[in-house]
């Protein structure tokens, strides 16, 4: 308890803002960062997690990637043809792996047999199902080598769809599509991406130094192709935290570039004079219901009655308290591209009219379908972020002074979330979804009953049949009215309660340029970035 | 003849009275009790110290009595209010939506990029600013794409200087914004820097803004603030009084510090309470007896202060089942009583140690007391001090570790407060809104520190070697 306060004491001195230290180099065009945590898999067959993803995209290239606007450019692949069977890759010669070989049409074949592989135990593996026989692969009914995919040459890959897939391109930046040479990836067997030595890369940077739970850098790949575009020499991660107060006060000694914000630190980071700057994440954050036989929440009508009394903007003013999140109105974000324009002005979210009322009408027949006096205590589990247990607070307060409900929070690591989720100990559970790939159908299969990321087992045929739409078309008018569909059945059975789409504050070195946060794909990517005098 | 004769009368045959002249006691005889409580009225610190303390209790006991308030309430238009008289606010109608100002004679997206994007002017508060709502309204500039709204408490001095970045406008023709976030009653500069739907340009320009303190009628007549048929839209009205502030879901800090007391208080008396009584029968025991058992038995209380108490306190949690959301007082009453006793019981039986070897105990045994005569009328009141002392040093001991124990998040379930649970919330909000964490953090220190004195003063009265030296 002494070191707690000792350290309190330390962290409200007031600190002179400078940035004349380490943390962006002009002559050296080096910057420092900090990550939230030691990257836990730079197998890129495997990684799932934020860290992993982000280091990846720095010192990897897929096919394709994205540039500076979000905008799809070529990678590894020069030029690409893609049609509803199937598509046709043509890579450039220059493409080479950090040892000097050239990156074949081969090593992408082998990624993704491998990563579709079930002894890989992919958990992203359902990305690669559009590819001819990557579902049959993936559950173990096909050998890899049925996988739809083949090198024509060295230079030239030529696969088949399993039905048409008109957002693929968009999935070849992601990093489980991220080519893996056969012949190193054996010679390493299960030491593969342990340590530096332990990976390959292809990418705008190479992985030179991994202190293990120290620091990670970066340096610049000096036998990637385009490497004329690349300005930074180093990319130093020399600090590991998650701690918002600890990474402002590095921002403060100038010993990192870049450092997220939250509710209370923002106030700090005024007055010290930053310039703040705000980002959507593109994410969804909701309230997920149980829908399993056993659970209160199964009934329709409490759910409803739920929904009739949270006000999603109270919620994001009064509760969130930053800027940049949006009141949540449906489970597909604001950003989402639909046929012409963006999905939700084609498509508005239904409108939930607050009415308490109709919420307690809903409520008394909740409680006539469950066959109780009174609904019994709801448990509502969280992640163990502060700001999650101010929402579960008022969650509770809500529900206890507007339906006399009450609710138990379960306060839990995001691990140990995830696992009660999926074991489906909750009524209630804090959940958000970020997007993978730029297309709709990245939030839309979410509730399907064969997702296993539908973790309150939401089942509705219904459903299901609008996703079926939606992923056999082509067409984009009919993707986009399925999906339409689908936002209302969401809303009409109430299966989930939408919170807020995310919006971050962050503040950045004013010397640095060119640093691109994204809704898909690594972010902050600083791939194109530049130390400015 | 002439003689007397004596008649003896029947007072000659009465004894005499045997007359004494010991002397006499002209002051009051003092008990032991009474002398520790003459000694313990001069220590001012420890006076203070236990009116403090019966403070707290009436406080605790008394208080929800007085202060009828629901700590878990939670009232969203005061968040993390100072302490401060009640505040008078003006009842407005319900929020609506609002569409805002978009021109349709402008073009959305500039047609073509100016290096320099001049400023917007005429910046406007469209309708009245509330806490509600802020409408801002502005005029359009050639070249521009968009607008970016930017919020600060003081004056900006300069570009990098703008405050919060609010949101942006999607066009050039969009020139409005509505702000809802957080809004209270002070002083903001707004500022808009015009992008040319990209990238920022260089200018901006400021507006000052306060606005009033509001509430809608819907709200206000569910908190009862105002009759259900009351209808005076634009009308004053006063809010709830927070005589001591309010925290970040807007719940009165007197009614959760008052609550927050119960669970520290029960903790902090009750299992100290538990434990010494333990410790007295257990230390007790081993010394009068001594010998094999005493051995025995201490070397049982050491086996018991080398178990790790968070240990325990988790793993009893799991044995009883307590799921979570639940609260985890009891295991932690358990934990504390189990584990804590060794040290009260090694005290006692030094005590009894030494006594049992006193002359007065020889004496008494040789008269015939038995055993447990000697215990009741001997050993204890003789150990009563010790026993007396280690209590109120126990209570605080107690009180910091369930606070601790909270704070960390192990102790009482939400929206349960305690002194901990609040500290740890109030910490978060240090730096914005410090009476969060102060009010907690004082009293936890009043009341450990009021335990810690009037110990001190006890331990000085109770000690019967200080009975003839002043």
């Amino acid at each position: 308890m002494r070191y707690l306060i000792a350290l309190l004491i330390v962290a409200s001195l007031p600190i002179q803002a400078q940035f004349d230290a380490t943390s962006a180099d002009f002559e050296k065009q080096t910057i420092s960062i900090a990550l939230a945590q030691e990257p836990p898999q730079l197998n890129g067959m495997k990684a799932t997690d934020q860290v992993s993803i982000f280091m990846l995209s720095h010192v990897m290239e897929g096919l394709v990637r994205y540039d500076r606007r979000g905008n799809v450019v070529p990678g590894v692949a020069e030029r690409w043809e893609i049609d509803d069977t199937g598509a046709t890759f043509w890579l450039r010669e220059e493409a080479i792996w950090s040892d000097g070989e050239p990156v074949t049409a081969h090593d992408f074949v082998f990624a993704w047999q491998n990563t579709l592989a079930p002894q890989t135990a992919s958990e992203y593996a359902f990305i690669l199902y559009p590819i001819k026989n990557g579902e049959k692969v993936n559950v173990g009914e096909l050998d890899p080598s049925k996988l739809g995919v083949r090198a024509l040459d060295d230079k030239t890959l030529k696969l088949e769809f399993e039905r048409p897939t008109g957002y693929f391109i968009k999935l070849t930046a992601f990093s489980s599509y991220f080519p893996v040479r056969k012949d190193f990836f054996e010679s390493k067997g299960d030491q593969y991406a342990a340590d530096v030595d332990d990976l390959l890369f292809n990418g705008p940077f190479v992985l030179t130094e991994w202190v293990h739970s120290a620091s990670l850098r970066m340096t610049k790949n000096e036998r990637y192709w385009n490497k004329d575009k690349i300005t930074l020499n180093e990319i130093n991660a020399n600090y590991i935290t998650a701690d918002t107060r600890a990474r402002l006060n590095l921002f403060i000694d100038g010993q990192i570039v870049q450092t997220r914000l939250d509710g209370e630190t923002y106030k700090d980071a005024l007055t010290q004079r930053f310039r703040i700057r705000s980002f959507s994440t593109g994410s969804v954050f909701f309230l997920e219901y149980n829908h399993r036989e056993d659970r209160p929440t199964r009934s329709l009508n409490l759910r409803r009655a739920i929904q009739h009394v949270f006000d999603a903007d109270e919620f994001v003013n009064s509760v969130l308290g930053t800027p940049g999140n949006r009141a949540g109105r449906s489970l597909f974000p604001v950003w989402l591209r639909g046929v012409d324009s963006k999905f939700r002005q084609e498509y508005p979210a239904p409108e939930i009219d607050l009415d308490l009322q109709k919420a307690r009408d809903y409520l008394e027949k909740a409680k006539q379908e469950l066959g109780v006096e009174k609904i019994p205590p709801l448990v509502l589990l969280v992640g163990d972020s502060p700001t999650a247990g101010k929402q579960a607070v008022y969650m509770q307060g809500l529900l206890k002074v507007k339906l006399d409900i009450d609710l138990k929070v379960d306060i839990q690591t995001f691990k140990q979330r995830l696992a009660k989720m999926t074991a489906g100990e909750f009524d209630i559970v804090g959940a958000g979804w970020g997007p993978d790939f730029d297309d709709v159908m990245t939030f839309g299969d979410l509730f399907a009953s064969w997702n296993l990321n539908n973790r309150g087992r939401y089942n509705n045929p219904k459903y299901d049949d609008q996703v079926r739409i939606a992923m056999s078309s082509s067409d984009p008018k009919t993707r986009m009215d399925a999906m339409g569909r689908l936002q209302q059945i969401l809303f009409d059975d109430a299966v989930i309660l939408p919170q807020y789409e995310q919006g971050v504050i962050y503040l950045m070195n004013p010397k640095l340029r060119g640093v691109v946060r994204r809704v898909v794909g690594p972010d902050p990517d600083y791939t194109y970035a530049r130390v400015i005098k | 003849m002439n003689s007397e004769t004596y008649l003896p009368s029947a007072r000659d045959f009465e004894p005499t009275v045997s007359e004494s002249h010991v002397e006499q006691i002209s002051r009051p005889s003092l008990s032991y009790w009474q002398d520790a409580w003459l000694r313990l009225k001069k220590n001012t610190r420890a006076i203070i110290s236990l009116y403090i303390i019966i403070g707290l209790a009436f406080f605790t006991l008394l208080g929800p009595v007085l202060w009828q308030i629901d700590p878990a309430l939670q009232d969203l238009n005061q968040i993390s209010q100072s302490p401060s008289l009640p505040k008078k606010a003006i009842l407005i109608g319900p929020y609506q939506r609002w569409s805002g100002v978009i021109l349709d004679d402008f073009p959305a997206e500039p047609e073509e990029y100016l290096d320099t994007i001049p400023a917007p002017d005429n910046i406007r508060i469209h309708d009245v600013a509330t806490t509600q709502r802020v409408r801002l309204v502005w005029g359009p500039v050639e070249g521009a794409g968009g607008y970016n709204i930017y919020r600060n408490q003081r004056m900006p001095e300069g570009i990098n200087d703008l405050g919060l970045p609010l949101g942006s406008t999607l066009g050039g023709n969009e020139v409005s914004y509505e702000d809802r976030l957080n809004l209270e009653q002070r002083q903001y500069f707004y500022s808009l820097v015009p992008t040319d739907g990209f990238d920022e340009s260089d200018s901006y320009s400021t507006l000052e803004v306060t606005p009033q303190l509001a509430i809608t009628l819907d709200k206000a007549k569910n908190r009862g603030l105002i009759s259900e048929d009351s209808n005076d839209l634009g009308g004053k009205i006063s809010l709830e009084f927070h005589p001591m502030g309010t925290d970040y879901l807007g719940r009165d800090m007197l009614a959760r510090l008052m609550e927050g007391a119960r669970v520290s208080l029960f903790i902090g008396i009750v299992a100290p309470f538990l434990y010494v009584l333990f410790g007295i029968v257990y230390g007790g025991f081993a010394g009068y007896f001594g010998g094999k058992a005493d051995a025995m038995l201490m070397r049982f209380a050491d086996f018991v202060v080398a178990l790790p108490f968070l240990l325990f306190m988790i793993l009893f949690k799991i044995a009883f089942g307590i799921g979570p959301g639940e609260s985890g007082i009891l295991p932690m009453l358990l934990a504390l009583v189990l584990l804590g006793w060794p040290a009260t019981a090694r005290l006692v039986r030094g005590q009894v140690l030494q006594i049992r070897e006193e002359g007065f105990i020889e004496a008494a045994r040789l008269l015939g007391a038995k055993n447990h005569y000697l215990i009741i009328r001997h050993i204890i009141p003789n150990t009563m001090g010790v026993i007396l002392v280690t209590l109120t040093f126990a209570v605080p001991a107690a009180i910091f570790t369930e606070a601790f124990l909270s704070f960390i998040g192990m102790g009482v379930a939400p929206p349960t407060p305690s002194w901990g649970s609040m500290c740890n919330e109030g910490v978060k909000t240090m730096l914005s809104h410090p009476h969060e964490l102060i009010f907690p953090a004082t009293f936890i220190s009043i009341t450990v520190l009021a335990f810690n004195l009037l110990g001190d003063g006890l331990t000085e009265a109770l000690d019967s070697r200080m009975r003839s030296k002043e």
